[in-house]
């Protein structure tokens, strides 16, 4: 190689070497990474998970839960009760009282008009909000004074805890807009909100790349310590997991349990954190739209009995995430006493024999009246439920129930029954999703009730199973209009044993969120739905 | 020749139109936008309907085009109102609002078009740059040390998947790197959102995703300028130069390059349109705020007005370079003419 070459390599070399200097140590910052970037920052314009997190940082609310679920007040001075006078007697009327002199982040007042402005906003038929709950609940809403607002509902209303936990958006910033356009939209607030009234205002969001927050001195419960939070997005799951590994990123969530001993190597502090999720296995139950052995309880039980979960998860998910029992699974409203559906392949057999399903033409798949037992095991593409169903065709097959596998994009499978999705027009045995209740950590659902099966008249019902006990239905009805937390959770106790005696839903893991928070991390007290619900107390070291 | 630009260009657009009806067909099957909006939890299916009426998704497909294509501030969208539509359609230069971001179209795209001509800009630099370099010297010194090991690196190179490529370089140079305490470069972003977008901060954060699409696009390239170097440098006008006694360094760059250029300048050619299309895979692992993961996050939301603005943007694109290509090879082959 001639001197010329050798001086461009040395150049080239010495170029990269230079870029490559650490960056220069900044003081209390954090950063936080998400795998998915928020479409909006406005509470009424998005349902995505990560967007939610974020905008808990500038939006305060109500009252929060803590990490054990209690409610936390933050812009009531005190939680409602019957004591207080914050529940009406019958249940119905829920005064929330404001706490004295809150202001938001440019200083203007913050009080009961801004609550009844965010109804008008999400009732508005000129906004197009992603979902209206539960406003649309609310028979009216009053502001009788600053710091006083009063909701009316019809009948009492149980899920009050959960859903009562609002997040006003400022009126003084978006009425104005409103008046102007027509409709708040496309109002520049949604992607750049400034003013705000949580822990951090919102300096900068560079879609793409980072939002960045600095202190609100104006937060009802006192400034944070944090001086920078940036919030970073990184899409790709591999780059996600090696930037928390080398300590780019420290906050981050929905990890691949696979990746946890990894990260535990790192010195990181992976933690289970319930978030109202759990993947199980719907069976439909539908005389019409499901194979016929599917209406047949033991042929169900069948099902359930003869794959074995516990070794799945210890074979796929690492053993991080355990089998449950329970849709309330690690909530108060599961029932204690019931184990998870045991893997007991003689049982199994035995059942379907019962049943009438035997091989009787030695292909090695039950059959029975001319029909074999041959089901359609459906989800999404995810790679664990291609594995898990992988898994099932093999256990199944073994105690003579065929398994056909479908797969679908996401955005396919989860379509309603009017656009003919797969799952909610019945067209599968076997469905496998990650489902929690709506509005957790309220328990309430739209699923297991005969009044939500889907039907042309009634396209918009949540009972995917097509599965009809009108003693499910009831036990639903009284829980919703029964504001007495023990009382409600011995109703759910009830409603927990029918779903798992009926066999309609098998918890096949507790699809807890698997976060992992930083060394340099201090007092991050987290949970599931509002992760920073306590995000004033934290703190970085050095 | 500007009578053949013309008629190139008037061409193009019943071209473009037949584009964009079967994108926006294409659209119709790529799922619904209203299936997850982007949550766990499908929403509720009242949402769902309430929110098909209010964007419009309920129309037949082919009303949908036409309202995106002209427009419905012509039509009465509420009968008891008598209001009408707000769009004005793409011909009048309104690409629509994303369902996603509800932002205009065309700002969506502005955001990210210089972040990805940043990255894809440098890495076609740096393609052409070094592929040159080594498919002239390959060529030159035939079955040399630097030709068979540029050979043999272009094999490898060629072979490695490019999402494998991005991770082993992050790997290597963020990852471990750091944990050995040597100079390591950023995993992740465009620049540290601490320090700012700063000349130095950028260059630091292009480095590897520059280098994962390069090496792959280098292998290729180097290969295509070694062989038609190599014709050419054998063909009998060159022996002729060299008869004449011209300096090597003048037969091989004036004469033997110009020649050996026109199936590269093809190759370039039809590249450039796609560097502002952006690169998915390498966008998205080093979580580049470009035109590819823009793409993606946008498809897998089915966010068709981003999708058809994106593709309507790369189809003219993918037009006009075409017809850039072909006037260079006017002036690099004079032989070539167009009438």
């Amino acid at each position: 190689m001639n001197r010329k070459y050798a001086f461009v390599l040395l150049a080239a070399l010495a170029l990269m070497v230079g870029l490559a200097a650490p960056a220069a140590a900044q003081g209390k910052t954090l950063t936080v990474s998400w795998p998915q970037e928020p479409d909006s920052l406005n509470p009424m314009y998005t349902t995505m998970t990560f967007a939610g997190y974020t905008y808990q940082l500038f939006l305060a609310a109500t009252w929060e839960f803590d990490e054990n679920y209690e409610l936390v007040p933050i812009l009531v001075g005190e939680i409602p009760s019957a004591g207080n006078g914050g529940i009406s007697e019958d249940g119905t009327t829920f005064t929330l009282k404001l706490k004295d002199g809150l202001t938001w982040s440019d200083g203007d007042p913050l009080d009961s008009a801004d609550f009844v402005f965010t109804y008008e906003m999400y009732m508005s038929d000129k906004n197009t909000p992603l979902t209206r709950t539960p406003w649309e609940e609310f028979e009216s809403i009053e502001a009788p004074d600053p710091t006083t607002v009063v909701i009316k509902f019809a009948e009492p209303y149980a899920p009050w805890s959960g859903q009562l936990s609002l997040r006003p958006i400022p009126e003084h910033i978006l009425r104005p807009v409103f008046e102007a356009d027509g409709t708040l939209d496309n109002a520049a607030w949604n992607s750049n909100p400034t003013v705000g009234s949580g822990a951090f205002i919102l300096q900068e969001w560079d879609r793409g790349n980072f939002a960045r927050f600095a202190p609100n001195p104006n937060f009802a419960m006192g400034a944070p310590k944090i001086e920078t939070l940036v919030v970073t997005f990184i899409p790709d799951d591999q780059a996600y997991v090696a930037s928390l590994e080398a300590g780019d990123s420290e906050l981050g969530t929905f990890i691949d349990p696979r990746d946890v001993p990894r990260l535990q190597d790192a010195g990181l502090d992976v933690r289970l954190i319930p978030s109202g999720y759990n993947e199980g296995w719907f069976l439909n139950a539908s005389p019409e739209r499901a194979h016929p052995a599917m209406t047949d309880l033991r042929v169900r039980k069948a099902i359930a009995l003869g794959f074995d979960r516990f070794s799945m998860v210890e074979d796929l998910l690492g053993g991080v995430l355990p089998v449950g029992h329970s849709y309330w699974e690690q909530t108060p409203y599961a029932n204690p006493d019931l184990p998870p559906v045991p893997y007991d392949p003689e049982q199994a057999k035995a059942l379907l024999d019962e049943a009438g399903w035997v091989d009787t033409n030695g292909n090695g798949i039950r059959d029975k009246d001319g029909v074999e037992l041959e089901l359609r095991f459906i989800s999404t593409t995810r790679q664990i439920r291609q594995d898990m169903k992988a898994l099932a065709q093999q256990q199944l097959g073994e105690i003579g129930i065929g398994i056909s596998i479908e797969n679908y994009e996401s955005n396919v499978f989860f379509n309603g029954y009017a656009e003919g999705g797969p799952a909610a027009t019945g067209q599968y045995d076997i469905a496998t999703w990650s489902s929690s209740p709506g509005g957790f950590p309220d328990p309430d659902t739209n699923r297991f009730q005969c009044d939500q099966v889907p039907s042309d008249d009634n396209p918009v019902g949540g009972n995917w199973n097509y599965y009809c006990d009108p003693a499910l239905d009831e036990l639903f009805a009284k829980s919703r209009v029964t504001t007495d937390f023990d009382e409600r959770v011995a109703i759910y106790h009830q409603i927990d044993k029918l779903i798992y005696d009926s066999y309609i839903w098998i918890n096949t893991w507790y699809d807890a969120d698997i976060w992992v928070v930083g060394s340099r991390v201090q007092n991050a007290r987290l949970n599931g739905t509002t992760p920073f619900f306590d995000v004033v107390n934290w703190d970085v070291a050095g | 020749m500007s009578r053949y630009i013309i008629r190139r260009l008037i061409q193009a657009v019943p071209l473009l139109f037949f584009i964009s009806i079967v994108l926006f067909l294409l659209m119709q099957a790529s799922g619904d936008p209203l299936a997850t909006l982007g949550g766990r939890q499908p929403p509720r299916a009242e949402d769902r309907e309430r929110l098909k009426r209010q964007m419009g998704l309920d129309q037949p497909p082919l009303v949908q085009y036409f309202i995106w294509l002209v427009g419905n501030d012509w039509m009465v969208v509420n009968d008891e109102t008598g209001e009408t539509g707000a769009r004005r359609g793409v011909i009048r230069g309104d690409f629509g609002t994303s369902f996603v971001t509800r932002q205009p179209v065309i700002e969506v795209i502005w955001e990210r078009m210089p972040n990805t001509l940043i990255l894809m800009g440098t890495a076609e630099v740096v393609i052409i740059i070094v592929s040159l370099t080594i498919g002239v010297i390959s060529a030159v010194r035939q079955y040399s040390l630097l030709d068979t090991v540029a050979t043999g690196f272009s094999f490898v190179a060629y072979s490695i998947p490019v999402f494998l490529m991005g991770l082993m370089l992050m790997y290597i140079f963020a990852v471990r790197f750091r944990q050995w305490g040597l100079p390591y470069l950023p995993i992740s972003g465009m620049f540290d959102p601490t320090v700012g977008r700063t000349f130095d901060q950028i260059a630091r954060h292009l480095v590897l995703p520059v280098m994962t699409i390069s090496l792959i696009s280098i292998a290729t390239y180097s290969r295509y300028i070694r062989s038609t170097m190599l014709e050419v440098i054998n063909s009998d006008y060159i022996r002729t130069a060299r008869a004449k006694g011209l300096s090597e360094r003048r037969t091989l760059f004036v004469h033997a390059f110009k020649n050996a250029s026109l199936p590269i300048v093809t190759l370039i050619g039809l590249d450039l349109p796609f560097l502002l299309a952006g690169a998915v895979v390498t966008e998205t692992i080093f979580a580049w705020p470009g035109m590819g993961r823009l793409f993606i996050d946008h498809l897998t939301r089915s966010d068709y007005p981003v999708l058809m603005g994106l593709l309507m943007m790369i189809s003219v694109a993918v037009v006009i370079f075409q017809l850039l290509t072909d006037v260079v090879y006017t002036w690099l082959d004079p032989r070539i003419r167009y009438t």
